[in-house]
């Protein structure tokens, strides 16, 4: 056997011992869902950073969470107070939150007012109470809030050569003392390119608010993180009892796996429609249900819930338009038991309509049930409904947003029906007002076409991207059995799909249905 | 008219006790017209600044004035400090006097009971004086505060 050269022998290890030899960088938790993983794991440890944004925002509710969840007594955090808002209005504001914990109060959270030093004295007393309290505490988170207000006021005094001076022995100081730091300061975006604090921090953490229509929305914004892959762009937070939450814009689609190459296909509950499917829908799919009003998507859609539920397989149904109660009662009518199965906990409503929501939040309330009830099937109904309740400033992100949610649950291997109200308009065959196909992976179009003085029903699978499908357009019926496809494809008419089609095959005489079709109510 | 909540009262009256026998000797007693205060205010300046202090004693004694008339003639200078105290002393029946300071420190604590809640003045109250245990400086639960609206 050939020995390896001793150049090969020696350049491995080297480049090993390097890599080994490398710091590596703790993250501290923020404290904030959803915020971690936007950060890339989160606040690294002994960093310099900025939380920045207009007043309203959220930064001194954030630095309270940063600053409680990492505070204990040996390595107590200690929050500097500068001209901002008075301690004790926000102590009493900052308590609501569940976070806030009272025993941390005053031995691992101090709070230090620096307001009288920085209106008299210049600003090496400033550092060196700063310096002396983070000695004597040994203080292992720093905020100072507002960091703005003590760089106004000095700038004034002494200009800003001595600030940035200022600025770089405070971080020389901090970072020495293994302190990971937070100045807060109300900001405007046209500041960046000037201030040198920007410059000099390691992380900017930036916090605005949207406004569109009556709708407001928070969004964060890492602009800045050394030593760390965070995730990019804007995400929604919100402040809720528990603080600041924060909603990564990709959440859930870097933990999306690869689906498995063999996927076993799932009964929809309706047996010729699995026929159709080549056999029922594919394991992981997306599917959706095109159709106008009265076409029975929801009633489809609770019947593949309810296969599901037959076969073992826990659901979620998010409705965005019908109340749960009156769903849960339509499908009981079908025989369907889902209020068995919800007080089973295999099967959860989320009933979702505050009309500010960003898709990155619903997204959310649908991973967190799904973890809940161990989810392997998912409704949503109807992606209109959806987007009506998104805050206006979504809208518009509609598909892209759609996209990475569809593209998150079916990599979990989830199984997802969606609906879309389409209009007839008797001259074409639309699949959505969204052109939103290319999300899904089969699409079931349904549809009223007029035959012989009524207006009945036809259902089409449009497209199966895992294998084949059945081209027939069958009729189908809404009975106190759900969506049943009754008559065989239709050899005696063409332009079925227009929805006025022609005959092509003898009349044959009818008996006349009073009324047409069995209603699935009461 | 409200009043100081027999609760804050009582613990006034506890500080106040610890402090007048901290302060025992002629020359302490002479020099210091309210030592309770006096040690509490350092840990409310470290908070809310000297500013803050200021005006949470002046409403203190505003509040307290309403209760016992002579703390009219005391003023509270920039740093929240009560002036004209040590000299009103030497014109007051001692039990007069007493009740004034108890009014006061009563009314302080029952404002930051309103602030910041009846846990963190409690823990405060805890730094300031470590040997007082926390049952008896409890300042109830918020709901307590609601119904003695």
């Amino acid at each position: 056997m050939k020995k390896p050269s001793k150049k090969a022998k020696t350049a491995l290890p080297k480049a090993v011992e390097r890599r080994s030899a490398r710091v590596k960088i703790l993250d501290l938790p923020t404290g904030v869902r959803g915020l971690d993983e936007i950060l890339g794991g989160g606040v690294p440890e002994f960093s310099f950073n900025l939380i920045g944004g207009s007043p309203g925002c959220g930064k001194t509710t954030l630095v309270h969470q940063l600053a409680f969840a990492n505070a204990t007594p040996k390595r107590p955090a200690l929050y500097f107070t500068v001209l901002g808002e008075p301690v004790i209005k926000m102590l009493r504001y900052q308590q609501q939150f569940s976070f806030f914990d009272d025993a941390k109060v005053g031995e691992a959270v101090r709070f230090i007012n620096l307001s009288d030093l920085v209106l008299e004295m210049d600003l090496n007393a400033v550092l060196e109470e700063i310096i002396a309290q983070v000695t004597a505490a040994n203080a292992g988170v720093v905020v100072v809030d507002s960091f703005r207000s003590l760089a106004r006021k000095v700038t004034s005094a002494v200009g800003e050569l001595e600030v940035q001076s200022f600025i770089h022995r405070l971080s020389q100081f901090l970072t020495s003392s293994e302190a990971t730091t937070f100045l807060v300061g109300e900001y405007v975006p046209e500041e960046i390119r000037d201030n040198p604090l920007f410059t000099m921090v390691d992380g900017i953490l930036w916090l605005s608010q949207v406004t569109e229509r009556n709708s407001v929305v928070r969004k964060l914004q890492v602009m800045k993180l050394r030593g760390q892959a965070s995730v990019p762009g804007l995400h929604t937070i919100r402040i809720t009892d528990d603080g600041l939450q924060a909603f990564s814009r990709t959440l859930g689609l870097e933990i999306a796996k690869p689906r498995p190459s063999k996927r076993k296909r799932l009964s929809v509950g309706i047996s010729e429609l699995d026929q159709m499917l080549g056999g029922g829908v594919i394991e992981g799919d997306s599917l959706l249900v095109a159709g106008p009003s009265g076409t029975g998507k929801s009633a489809l859609a609770t019947q593949f819930i309810a296969e599901g539920l037959r076969q073992g397989e826990p659901g979620i149904m998010v409705i965005f338009e019908e109340r749960p109660d009156g769903y849960i009662q339509r499908a009981e009518a079908f025989g369907l038991k889902l209020a068995a199965a919800e007080k089973k906990g295999t099967l959860e409503t989320l009933y979702l309509r505050p009309l500010d929501l960003s898709v990155d939040e619903t997204m959310l309330a649908i991973l967190d049930a799904i973890k809940r009830v161990g989810a392997k099937r998912v409704v949503i109904d109807s992606l209109v409904g959806f987007e009506m309740a998104l805050a206006p400033g979504f809208r518009a992100d509609f598909r892209e947003s759609l996209y990475r949610m569809i593209g998150a649950l079916t990599g979990a291997g989830i199984t997802i029906l969606s609906t879309v109200e389409v209009e007839d308009n008797f001259t074409s065959l639309q699949f959505s007002h969204y052109a939103i196909s290319f999300l899904t992976d089969d699409i079931v179009r349904l549809r009223y076409v007029e035959i012989d003085g009524q207006l009945r029903k036809t259902m089409v699978v449009i497209k199966m991207r895992g294998g084949n499908h059945s081209k027939d357009i069958r009729e189908y019926v809404i009975t106190n059995r759900g969506v049943v496809v009754i008559h065989p494809r239709r050899t005696d008419y063409s332009k079925l799909s227009t929805g006025i089609p022609k005959r092509t095959g003898p009349r044959r005489a009818q008996a006349n249905e009073i009324p047409p079709e069995a209603k699935a109510i009461d | 008219m409200d009043r100081a909540t027999p609760q804050t009262r009582s613990i006034a009256e506890r500080l106040i006790v610890i402090e007048t026998l901290r302060n025992a000797s002629p020359e302490a007693a002479v020099a210091v017209a309210f030592p309770a205060i006096d040690k509490l205010r350092p840990h409310l300046a470290t908070l809310m600044g000297s500013g803050g202090v200021r005006a949470l004693v002046g409403r203190s004694l505003a509040l307290a004035t309403t209760e016992v008339p002579w703390l009219r003639a005391v003023q509270v200078d920039t740093a929240g400090n009560l002036e004209r105290l040590v000299a009103l002393r030497g014109h007051l029946d001692p039990a007069e006097f007493l009740e004034g300071r108890v009014v006061l420190l009563a009314r302080l604590l029952g404002l930051l009971v309103a602030f910041i809640g009846p846990s963190l003045t409690s823990r405060l109250v805890g730094e300031v004086w470590p040997q007082v245990p926390p049952k008896d400086r409890d300042f109830g639960k918020e709901q307590d505060r609601e119904k003695a609206k």
